[in-house]
């Protein structure tokens, strides 16, 4: 079974944990994991190159060409959505995600949150448009992309200036975290997301968003559909490491990778024991 | 000795001891509290940094030639060795996610540092040239297995991804040989027919030159459809690990890039050989192989392999995307560095990367002058 996973930090952790899992299963493994960014790795499933790999349910909505859709805002409906829209098209089968939802967010430094009493977008939005002095960096793709802040801006009533913004263009959230924590050029805000390992320790609040602005993300392993016929007790004991991963889980062992550097598979191994699950 | 060669042979001694000595105002360390975030500068001997540039200086101006060398070689390798040291002595009773990273001071110096002894060496033979550089790359080999950097935020990266780093290296430097080989086998030829048929030839160089163009990502991406087909239509092909993913499109894409400098060098080697050698070798008989054979790649081959001293370099440096495609390769380090905003990671893969590159460098820096010789 040739294993895959995105390059970035989070995909690295899931993919280690979808690997350690199946070759405890005894199921014969290749490691292709951290094998490059979504689009590549999509492709490589689809065409047949790739057996499983961990994606997000909110993603289904751009393969398929419904981010409109409303059932993508709720964590059920998401995935009874992915799951049968990549069936029929696919052949793919989406087992349980994890509960975590891990989507694009706006995040603020403690004490400016603090000061102005920030907690949700909503409060965001009253104190932008009470002239709160917001300097807020993102990637360019966070900025433009209908599916991050131009969304949040409609939703919640406010509108950023161009002075208020610093746009990274290519930029990762560990760039505009590290901006907002240390307060580079006066950055008080910063785009996250909310399973982001940098949170935790540059203690930047993550603004909820009530009104469900924002797809939900929750990582799922998706299997081809032959291969899980062949080996279907994959499906269990890949449930079952999944279903433990809360945000605040994720959170911490994308830390671990990210700010103490350790290797994904020993995060991954540890975690996997912790859950009475190791070998 | 003219006025004129005494300052050719003191001038980069005086500008680099300057730069040497200028950059022991900038931070020499940074102690950052974690991966991510920024460290505050340290400068624990800059005075001590200062009076070592100035002895290569005076060493430098001196007479005697190998202890000009000597001395230079010596600030190569106890810059790093200070810097490991300091760290080990920052890091007294800081936390476990302290991270001791090197700053402009370090590496200006050691760049500064390197160039002199690289104009030091200059004009020696090249067994000795090599000789020095093996030696200086072994002490500091033996240095870091005995952990003398081992706290050096750099090496903590190493230490982490050891088995994995290890791997990349391997993986970066069988495909980059693998690239060559292939680039090699198709673009000779091709650069033959090419020199002969004109039109054909540019209109051939076009075609490469077009795919130079085509950003890799965009071009791994159009490859796994085609190459996940090709594995599933022959089985024996995908077990050898051939599909959409992994080598064989890093590989393609790589051998495309190489290309159109092998194919241009190629044609550039064939020109070397003079029109009048061409027709009196034509003029004594010779047939259009024992032209090419006799007198076209004995006289073209120095200025191949100096293309090819490019080509090779070019391929170390771009083997980086391979990962993009989950080919493996250092670019792994660069990519997940970048992503993680662990600038120590990016600059293990980057400095690994380097290190192959001027490895490549110096291998064909002999053949060339192997070569030469001949001709």
């Amino acid at each position: 079974m040739r294993v895959g996973s995105k390059a970035d930090n989070e995909g690295a952790v899931l993919g280690q944990i979808v690997l350690q899992v199946l070759r405890r299963e005894g199921i014969p493994v290749t490691d292709r994991t951290q094998l490059g960014p979504t689009s590549i790795v999509r492709r490589a499933l689809v065409n047949g190159d790739l057996d499983v790999y961990p994606e997000y349910t909110g993603n289904a909505g751009f393969f398929f060409h419904r981010e409109a859709d409303p059932a993508f805002r709720d964590a059920a409906r998401a995935y009874a959505l992915a799951s049968s829209l990549d069936r029929e098209a696919n052949h793919l089968v989406w087992l349980h995600p994890a509960p975590a939802d891990n989507h694009w967010a706006i995040g603020v430094r403690a004490d400016v949150a603090m000061a102005n009493r920030l907690r949700t977008l909503d409060d965001f939005a009253r104190w932008v448009n009470g002239n709160g002095r917001v300097y807020l960096a993102g990637s360019a793709e966070f900025v433009e992309s209908d599916a991050a802040l131009p969304a949040f801006q409609a939703a919640y009533g406010f509108r950023l200036r161009g002075d208020q913004l610093l746009v990274l263009a290519g930029g990762d959230t560990s760039a505009t975290i590290k901006a907002a924590a240390e307060g580079t050029s006066g950055v008080n805000a910063s785009m996250v997301y909310s399973t982001d390992g940098a949170l935790a320790m540059t203690g930047l609040v993550v603004l909820e968003d009530p009104r469900h602005v924002e797809m939900v993300y929750q990582p799922a392993p998706v299997v081809r559909e032959q291969v899980l016929k062949r080996y279907p007790a994959m499906r269990d004991a890949l449930e079952k490491a999944f279903r433990p991963l809360t945000v605040e889980v994720l959170q911490h062992l994308n830390a671990r990778t990210q700010i103490d550097g350790e290797d994904a598979s020993k995060v991954a191994a540890d975690y996997l024991r912790g859950q009475g699950a190791g070998p | 000795m003219t006025d004129s060669a005494r300052i050719a042979r003191f001038l980069p001694v005086v500008i680099l001891c300057a730069i040497g000595i200028a950059a022991a105002g900038l931070p020499f360390l940074h102690v950052a509290p974690n991966r991510l975030l920024s460290g505050v500068p340290q400068n624990p001997d800059s005075i001590a940094l200062v009076v070592a540039w100035l002895l290569v200086a005076v060493a430098g101006c001196s007479r005697f030639r190998w202890l000009a060398t000597a001395c230079t070689a010596a600030m190569v390798i106890t810059l790093p060795w200070l810097a490991g040291h300091d760290a080990t002595q920052l890091l007294e009773g800081a936390s476990s996610t302290t991270r001791i990273q090197t700053g402009a001071g370090f590496w200006t110096m050691w760049l500064a540092a390197l160039l002199l002894l690289l104009d030091r060496v200059r004009g020696l033979r090249i067994a000795w040239q090599a000789g020095i550089w093996a030696g200086v790359a072994f002490v500091l080999v033996l240095g870091g297995m005995a952990g003398a950097f081992d706290n050096v935020a750099v090496m903590r990266e190493y230490h982490a991804q050891r088995g994995a780093f290890l791997d990349a290296l391997q993986t970066h430097l069988v495909l980059s040989l693998i690239t060559l080989a292939l680039a090699l086998a198709l673009g000779l030829p091709l650069g033959v027919w090419a020199w002969r048929a004109k039109r054909a030839g540019g209109m051939l160089l076009g075609v490469f030159s077009f795919f130079q163009t085509v950003p890799s990502l965009a071009l791994f991406a159009l490859l796994i459809g085609p190459f996940a087909w090709l594995a599933r239509q022959w089985p024996a092909l995908a077990s050898l690990g051939f599909g959409g993913t992994g080598a064989a499109p890093a590989v393609f894409a790589l051998v495309l890039y190489a290309l159109l400098p092998v194919l241009r060098y190629t044609v550039t080697g064939l020109d070397a050989a003079p029109v009048d050698a061409r027709e009196a070798a034509r003029g004594l008989g010779m047939s259009r192989w024992q032209l090419l054979t006799r007198v076209q790649v004995p006289l073209g081959l120095p200025v191949l392999l100096a293309g090819l001293r490019i080509v090779a370099v070019q391929t170390v440096g771009l083997a980086a995307v391979a990962s993009l495609i989950g080919a493996g390769g250092l670019g792994r380090f660069v990519f997940l560095g970048i992503g993680q905003g662990a600038t120590d990671m990016v600059l293990l893969g980057t400095l690994a990367i380097i290190a192959l590159a001027l490895a490549m460098d110096l291998l064909f820096q002999g053949l060339h002058a192997l070569a030469e010789s001949r001709s």
